[in-house]
């Protein structure tokens, strides 16, 4: 059977405790183990490469040695489930949140979070926006079933801290300096046309937004981000997705007959 | 009791008119639609920043492995792009070596 002498192989590429697996071979006077050992090395470094790509404002703010070395604990206890490497890290912000030694940067794992979705973003499927005049043809008395589809790329990431200022000010975005308004940000992002667009969203916003990826009509949608924030603004809220190109469609719902 | 703020057909209607609105005025400023004065400059991008075509066996964007390489290209504004000095030249509207 092949499959074990595969499980061995690459359980002992990350786990250098391990011994070289059984049923090698060299063709060169070089020792197996030397051989194998570039083999583990080049692995590791591969995916911990692979992070510090995807994840550099985290990488900024912790640092270089320590991001990598961070890593490269992540990288052996979560090894890539799927061949494609751009997916490779959606689960390191968890991991991040739950990493003692960042327990004093709480932010950290969000801001890895807002990085995280970048990459989904990017790689997401384009849609062209719906036009403001398409938007304006909408009848008024239609409205309560409405869904507005969203851009596929769009998601939210919620926080406790400021991450849109943090992610701005270590990704080159933002001049870096002392954060002087240590407040909560909800972040959107989202890529309507070629490039990456990361925006601090208004009090509800987020509420707003997720209601509406769910699929929840624009009512439930508005209704539930009056919950989530008293000041929730409709109008502000709904010209800043107009604003940014991420409506991309609309479904009306029409609403049920009342038996007579 | 549960006062819970309800959304009428009526606030419906005005916000999304108030929406439109707004985002047809210029204070809120639309992401930059793709424009027919950029070019497209080869042998400026920073690795993985370039924004099309960094050889054969790579999947496009974002793909390019070293600084400047020679044949990504990133959008840039018309008739700048020979103007853009790199530590390998300045960009080329061609491929570069």
């Amino acid at each position: 059977m092949f499959a074990p002498v595969q499980s061995a192989f690459a359980a002992a590429l990350l786990d250098p405790e391990r011994p070289v697996p059984a049923g090698l071979s060299t063709h060169t006077a070089a020792p197996l183990n030397k051989r194998f050992a570039a083999y583990r090395n080049n692995v590791v470094v591969g995916l911990v490469n692979a992070l510090g790509t995807r994840f550099p404002a985290t990488q900024r703010i912790v640092g270089e040695e320590f991001f990598r070395a961070m890593a490269r604990v992540f990288v052996t206890a979560h090894p890539p489930r799927s061949p494609l490497l751009m997916t490779y890290g959606d689960d390191f912000p968890d991991f991040i949140a739950g990493f003692p030694p960042t327990a004093e940067m709480p932010y950290l794992a969000d801001v890895a979070r807002l990085e995280a979705a970048r990459t989904r973003a990017y790689h997401a499927a384009d849609a062209a926006p719906l036009a403001p005049e398409e938007i304006a043809c909408l009848k008024s008395d239609s409205l309560q079933g409405l869904r507005f589809l969203l851009h596929p790329s769009a998601q939210v990431v919620r926080s406790a801290h400021p991450i849109v200022t943090l992610w701005a000010m270590n990704s080159g975005e933002r001049e870096l300096g002392p954060v002087e308004d240590w407040r909560p940000e909800d972040a959107l992002i989202a890529r309507p046309r070629l490039e990456v667009e990361v925006r601090a969203l208004p009090v509800g916003g987020a509420a707003f937004i997720v209601q509406l990826l769910a699929g929840q009509t624009l009512e439930e949608a508005a209704t539930a981000a009056l919950a989530d924030a008293g000041d929730f603004d409709l109008a502000r809220n709904l010209a800043g997705l107009i604003g940014a190109g991420l409506i991309t469609g609309f479904a009306i719902e029409e609403p049920r007959k009342e038996l007579p | 009791m549960n006062v819970r703020k309800q959304i009428t057909a009526a606030t419906l209607a005005s916000s999304l008119a108030a929406a439109l609105a707004m985002a047809a005025a210029p204070a809120v400023a639309a992401p930059k639609p793709m424009r027919a004065d950029m070019d497209k400059c080869y042998g400026i991008a920073l690795k993985a920043d370039n924004d099309c075509a960094a050889g054969p066996g790579t999947t496009c964007a974002g793909t390019a492995r070293v600084d400047y390489q020679g044949n990504s290209w990133k959008y840039v504004a018309k008739g700048t792009c020979t103007q853009i000095p790199t530590p390998k030249g300045p960009g080329s509207l061609t491929q570069k070596a």
